[in-house]
């Protein structure tokens, strides 16, 4: 455990707490943050592994900058440095929302105004998400299985079906779907879908 | 609830929350306003607008708030762990072989089959706060499709258009399209907006 091995976790917990409090946008807006602190200043990431990061950070679960800190933790410092680097990703997000909560724990507030805030603050976030969700929607309409499972899949939603269940069932109907399609010698380009 | 019950409860959703946080917003709501009824929508709304407004991502965020409210400081913290440890053990597996795991066709159909889950869900999330800002009430798909095959139930009284709330989404919708306004800037501008147009 030398110097320049706390130095590094450091460097990650610091980094992607950085990423997390600042980087707004959400998904792959964090991209030139780390090429910028990893790569470019610090060369210890070459090109290849901030291609592998992105995959990675996209195939699993989870909240898009923590698989990434994930991947640059564990490639430059192991296990320390993966919980480092995640530990960075949760840090802004649990102390700021602790002092507001503890603040607001009822979150039922009476004065017209500040209710009429509320009100403006979740008619902005419909415009956002509605956005988000028409730019999703661009990227992943690239065929009919992908049309007629979500408008299958929002359909068992608004009957209130647990979402857990709808996901669950959408992932044996994919394999299906990728075999399928491989049987009739359909090219599958590298990455579709995935982006 | 106790803080390992929220521990479990975030973790599940860890693993089936592919693409950004929005995503969390159904789960979160199927499952605590829904199912166990310990938060109420209004109050959900609410917690969501805080947590866009907050630095660090929106669905850590959202997942700390939801466990403080649930289970105080130790609540807090269990359910952000519980929303990163899928993540942590998923990613140190998929770590040495991500670029076999891409190629892999069983790997690439799971993908391929959740991501359209995802963008309903993403849709979904929008709907429910259409019921919360854009319109005064929930809407009402039953009726809205009774209406449609001309049983005419017609729409719930307290179920109307506020003008406030649908200039300010429309506004924001197009100026997040449009330009490269940072988020952060349309939400205080929205607050300001909704204090006086919103009462």
């Amino acid at each position: 455990m030398d110097k320049t091995y706390w130095k590094k976790l450091w460097v990650l917990f610091f980094t992607f707490a950085k990423i997390a409090a600042l980087v707004v946008g959400g998904g792959l807006a964090i991209l030139p943050v780390v090429e910028e602190t990893f790569s470019r200043k610090n060369k210890w990431l070459t090109q290849e592994d901030l291609l592998e990061m992105t995959a990675l950070a996209q195939t699993i679960p989870g909240i898009i900058a923590c698989n990434a800190a994930v991947y640059v933790g564990t490639k430059l410092a192991g296990i320390g440095g993966m919980l480092a680097a995640a530990f960075g990703v949760c840090f802004p997000s649990v102390t700021v929302i602790m002092i507001i909560a503890a603040f607001f724990p009822h979150l039922e507030p009476s004065n017209p105004y500040v209710l009429g805030a509320f009100a403006g603050v979740r008619a902005c976030i419909t415009g956002l998400i509605l956005v988000t969700a028409y730019r999703f929607a661009k990227k992943t309409f690239t065929g009919r299985f992908e049309v007629i499972v979500t408008i299958l899949a929002l359909f068992l939603l608004l009957m209130k079906i647990n979402p857990v269940y709808v996901i669950l069932c959408a992932m044996p109907l994919g394999i299906v779907y990728a075999f399928w399609r491989k049987t009739r010698g359909d090219a599958v380009l590298p990455g579709e879908g995935l982006k | 609830m106790n803080p390992f019950a929220l521990f479990l409860l975030f973790a599940k959703f860890g693993c089936v929350s592919f693409g950004g946080g929005y995503v969390l917003i159904p789960l979160i709501i199927n499952e605590l306003v829904e199912k166990r009824g310990v938060i109420n929508m209004e109050t959900f709304g609410n917690l969501v607008s805080i947590a866009q407004v907050t630095p660090g991502p929106v669905g850590m965020n959202a997942a700390t708030y939801v466990g403080y409210l649930q289970g105080g400081f130790w609540g807090a913290l269990s359910a952000s762990f519980g929303l990163i440890v899928p993540s942590l053990i998923l990613g140190t597996l998929a770590f040495y072989s991500i670029s076999r795991w891409r190629e892999n066709l069983w790997v690439r159909g799971i993908l391929q089959g959740v991501r359209p889950v995802s963008l309903a869900m993403i849709f979904f999330a929008a709907f429910l706060f259409l019921g919360m800002s854009v319109f005064t009430a929930p809407i009402p798909w039953s009726g809205l499709l009774k209406t449609l095959i001309g049983q005419g139930a017609g729409l719930p009284e307290n179920f109307r258009l506020s003008l406030g709330g649908f200039a300010i989404c429309a506004v924001v919708a197009i100026l997040f399209l449009k330009t490269k306004v940072s988020t952060t800037l349309l939400i205080v501008l929205s607050a300001i907006a909704g204090a006086f147009l919103c009462r």
